[in-house]
């Protein structure tokens, strides 16, 4: 095929109907093979979901009765209106404080020139290795009424009485927006180093300041990455346990998860709230993402790395940059380093002690003599680390392509393929253990009791958190990169492997990371799924948080931190150099 | 109806049947015993007979609740020095898991497991059809509520729950000492309790409705409601270490026993019984298809017996068997500090727990 310079526009439509026609194949493959994977480990545990929110169970596992009671129990909650307003006022409180942190620090840290930019992402990384129930704690002994907050508190205002109260909405507010506001930072700090400069330097040429153009530009362009984070935030939150029932139920403030968990205690067990409870959650979440569709339905719009030269400049702050460092310093400050001292505090004592002289000459290494001699702690490490490395892998690999049929194609049945990749992110962790666990107790395939089925459930588990990270980057990247690499005779997979991946490098590796701490913390699936020969460090935290005094357990979750630290500060590290390699 | 239909669905039946059951009668040829006749052995040579079988064995598979570094690996170690020639495997969970876990696997018809231990787990696992009764010839030294009548299980180690308090922030002349005390306007808010079903607040409501009645039970529990008792659904160690940090100064329901290791290693921590004391105990029954039954049997007279109680009682946990005291003895009944306790069965936890969470869930829940 020929063509003249002198009629490009033409050209270029022939050579995008030349690049569509050559991999229109693929595309329709990559779809059903990414389809198939994907409803193959999503769709067991959504039967087993609806099911058990349909139907009550006998205690051998045989489904008994048809019932609605579980949703009328949960309707019941909309009457009583206390649970669901207050987990209503905690979810959206939760996400949009960790959003509008988290995207401080993320702005801040990819856009501008202040000093100690790389704090950001140590602190995002170090502070994703703490284990959910420790660092809980850790916040509860810093703020409980007898913590040093409200002692220095006390002292400074000359009061007697405990100043802050951390049992109380607020409390679980700020801690859960902490917890996740690293998951922000990484997931929007990603979607600003790959944006277009360009629109920012025509606001700027045409003379406006720093924050008219943040606001009237960047911001905006921000809205799909911003939604996406807000969304994923406020349905973690909404499913939230660990802070509502450690910081909530004491203060007498209760959520639906509280609720449901109270509730399931009763024999024999079932899990019909929890599965009703989910499939209301879906529901919600469904009504969100058809809204989420209305918005991105023009993606043009949000795509900001073109053909132009995609790294955006950093922006000079003047002054201001010191008080940006100092945010970023008082943010690693708060959501790192206290919590941290707290638990390393604790894990140096033979018993919890308010810090204090006395409690200092008793400091000991007991607990974590205990803590390396805790059973098969070799394997357990070695087999999280494992789990971690293959499902980090598998779910960006998977997730890279789904979002890619997601957000080029034009294919049909592509909705499909993103509710799929949606729907685990609302089981519940027990009821998506449970299903797995039968699922592989009946099909013919051997998995059962080894890692492969930690690794199904994990791949499971976490595929929603790749689509998230991956949809939101490639979202960004516009196709004429894409169209430039077929004009000039490129095949799909050399398109693929050349042109989108390499400037999705950042957004891989963020995924990635964030993948792997989260399957090293997982444990409502690995509780079930575990057997004799399988340990993983997860479920022994769980043990210990259950069994051993807070000194053992924080010497454990420190050892395993550092351990977690060290694999995510490497990776990074990794990652960089190939970044810049990639440049 | 047809006769051909009827008389070719009949061979299929007979055919099927005999599938089913073949290798079955096989698998029985080759042991010789059923899990059921090996269980229940009784007799002279029935240690030489268990002993044969557990040698060709030579695994044993447990699914226990009990805590892995404390007792699961020394009951292991001690087990497996008496009997060289057998590897024990365990996987440990909570009450519920262990049972979720087995009952999967035998829906599944995968019978891996041999021993299934838990305060309520072999009952759990017995209602769901999966437990084999048994035998065990050292249970005759226990008393009968330490043992179930049909003999489903055996108690190996007791719990006892009781008041924990904060050594610094309450006095010792104010301690409650009976269940009248923590009506005292004093304690309101500064109070917690856990909420689990097993050893928090829903078992502490059982034993004061068991133990004086439903009616001035209730009557009680209405006044304790006004108190403003915290509930964390942490558990029993973690609501004890809250009130040694100094959050609160009293847990109304922790075992003693935790209490004791921490008063160990100094920390202002004491316990103190409102009698009766709430006992449970952990049970250990055999898994109905085990596939090491000989060993399995060889497990339960082990644990059951004084030497394997001896084990239990040098982890600083409460040996069930009645000869067997503390090593701390006050920690049991008759031990110096507290007389009455209430052993509360797995079978009326079982029945009557639901109950006693509506209570805690409709007085104590805001």
């Amino acid at each position: 095929m020929t063509f003249s310079r002198s009629d490009p526009p033409r050209a270029v439509a022939n050579f995008r109907a030349l690049g569509a026609a050559s991999h229109i194949g693929v595309e329709m493959w990559a779809l059903i093979i990414v389809s198939v994977v994907t409803a193959y480990l999503v769709l067991p545990p959504l039967f087993s979901v609806i099911q058990t929110s349909l139907f009550t169970t006998k205690l051998n596992g045989e489904l008994d009765r048809f019932t609605w009671k579980y949703y009328l129990d949960l309707l019941g909650g909309f009457q009583l209106a206390g649970p669901l307003l207050n987990t209503l006022c905690f979810s959206l409180g939760s996400a949009v404080l960790a959003t509008l942190v988290g995207g401080i620090v993320a702005w801040v840290v990819t856009r501008t020139d202040t000093p100690l930019r790389g704090l950001g992402y140590f602190t995002a990384f170090a502070s994703f290795g703490t284990p959910f129930i420790l660092y809980t704690i850790g916040w509860l002994l810093l703020l409980g009424k007898a913590g040093p907050v409200n002692f220095l508190l006390k002292t400074l205002l000359n009061q007697t009485r405990p100043i802050v109260n951390v049992y109380s909405l607020w409390g679980m507010i700020f801690v859960e927006a902490l917890l996740w506001s690293p998951l922000v930072f990484l997931m929007l700090a990603a979607s600003f180093r790959s944006m277009d400069p360009s629109l920012e330097e025509a606001s700027a040429a045409s003379g406006a300041g720093i924050w008219q153009t943040l606001r009237r530009i960047s911001l905006r362009l921000m809205l799909p990455a911003f939604f996406s984070v807000v969304l994923l935030i406020f349905i973690r939150a909404f499913e939230a346990f660990e802070i509502p029932a450690l910081i909530g139920l004491p203060g007498d403030i209760r959520v639906l998860t509280t609720s449901i968990f109270l509730d399931a205690q009763r024999m024999p067990p079932n899990y019909g709230s929890a599965g009703a409870f989910s499939v209301l959650l879906m529901l919600i979440v469904a009504g969100t993402l058809y809204f989420y569709f209305r918005v991105t339905r023009e993606p043009a719009r949000f795509q900001t790395i073109t053909g132009k030269g995609y790294r955006p400049r950093l922006i000079s702050l003047g002054r201001w940059r010191y008080v940006a460092s100092a945010t970023l310093l008082l943010y690693s400050f708060v959501l790192l380093v206290l919590p941290f001292l707290i638990i390393l505090w604790a894990s140096l004592l033979p018993f919890y002690m308010q810090p204090s002289l006395e409690a200092l000459s008793r400091l000991t290494l007991r607990n974590y003599s205990t803590a390396i001699h805790y059973p098969q702690i070799a394997d357990s490490i070695k087999n999280s680390v494992l789990l971690g490395l293959g499902s980090a892998t598998v779910v960006m690999g998977l997730t890279m392509i789904a979002s890619w049929i997601l957000v080029r194609t034009k294919l049909r049945g592509r909705w499909l393929l993103d509710l799929l990749t949606t729907l685990p992110l609302l089981f519940p962790g027990i009821v998506m253990g449970l299903a797995i666990l039968r699922f592989y107790l009946v099909v013919p395939i051997p998995i059962y009791g080894t890692l492969w089925i930690l690794l199904i459930a994990f791949v499971t588990r976490y595929i929603p958190y790749g689509i998230r990270y991956t949809h939101a980057g490639l979202l960004q990247l516009h196709r004429e990169l894409e169209d430039a690499a077929y004009a000039s005779g490129a095949s799909w997979s050399n398109c693929m492997r050349r042109i989108v991946l390499p400037l999705l490098t950042p957004t891989f590796f963020g995924g990635w990371v964030f993948v792997f701490l989260l399957s090293a913390k997982e444990l409502s699936m690995s509780v079930l799924l575990v057997s004799p020969r399988t340990p993983v460090v997860s479920v022994a935290i769980y043990e210990l948080w259950d069994n051993a005094q807070v000194g053992e357990l924080a010497a454990f979750g420190v050892v395993w931190s550092l351990i977690l630290l060290t694999v995510a500060i490497s990776y990074y590290l990794f990652a960089r150099r190939y970044g810049v390699q990639m440049q | 109806m047809n006769p051909t239909i009827t008389f070719r669905s009949f061979l299929i039946a007979v055919v099927a049947l005999l599938l089913e059951v073949l290798p079955l009668s096989a698998a029985r040829e080759a042991h010789g015993l059923s899990v059921e006749e090996i269980a229940l052995l009784k007799g002279a040579d029935r240690q030489k007979v268990l002993e044969q079988g557990a040698k060709k064995e030579g695994r044993l598979l447990w699914y226990g609740t009990l805590i892995v570094d404390q007792l699961m690996r020394p009951v292991k170690a001690a087990f497996e020095k008496e009997y060289p020639f057998i590897q024990v495997e365990f996987f440990r969970g909570n009450t519920e898991r262990v049972v979720q876990k087995a009952v999967s696997e035998y829906q599944a018809k995968r019978y891996d497991v041999d021993i299934i231990d838990g305060t309520t787990s072999p009952t759990l696992a017995n209602k769901a059809g999966i437990m084999q009764r048994f035998n065990s010839p050292y249970l005759a030294e226990y008393p009968a509520e330490l043992k179930d009548a049909q003999g489903i299980w055996g108690a190996t180690n007791l719990y006892f729950l009781t008041l924990g308090y904060n050594t610094r922030m309450v006095k010792p002349s104010e301690v409650p000492k009976t269940w009248d005390d923590l009506l005292n306007p004093k304690w309101r808010g500064q109070m917690i309790w856990s909420t689990s079903r097993g050893s928090g607040a829903p078992m502490m409501i059982g034993n004061i409705l068991l133990s004086m009645g439903p009616e001035v039970g209730k009557a009680y529990l209405l006044r304790l409601a006004k108190q403003g008792i915290a509930k964390s659904t942490a558990s029993n160690r973690q609501i004890l270490d809250l009130v040694i940090a100094g959050e609160y100064p009293i847990a109304l329901h922790i075992f003693n026993h935790h209490a004791l290791i921490s008063r160990k290693a100094g920390a202002p921590v004491d316990w103190q019984p409102l009698e009766p004391v709430t006992a449970t105990f952990n049970g250990t029954g055999l898994a109905k298809n085990a596939p090491h039954p000989h060993t399995a049997m060889l497990f339960l007279d082990f644990i059951f017996s004084k030497k394997g109680q001896k084990v239990f009682q040098d982890v600083d946990y409460l040996p069930a068997h009645p000869e067997m005291p503390a090593r701390q003895v006050d920690l049991k009944p008759g031990g110096g500090r507290f007389k009455r306790a209430n052993y509360v069965s797995p079978d009326v936890q079982y029945e009557k727990g639901n109950e006693w969470i509506d209570f805690f869930q409709s007085q104590f829940l805001k």
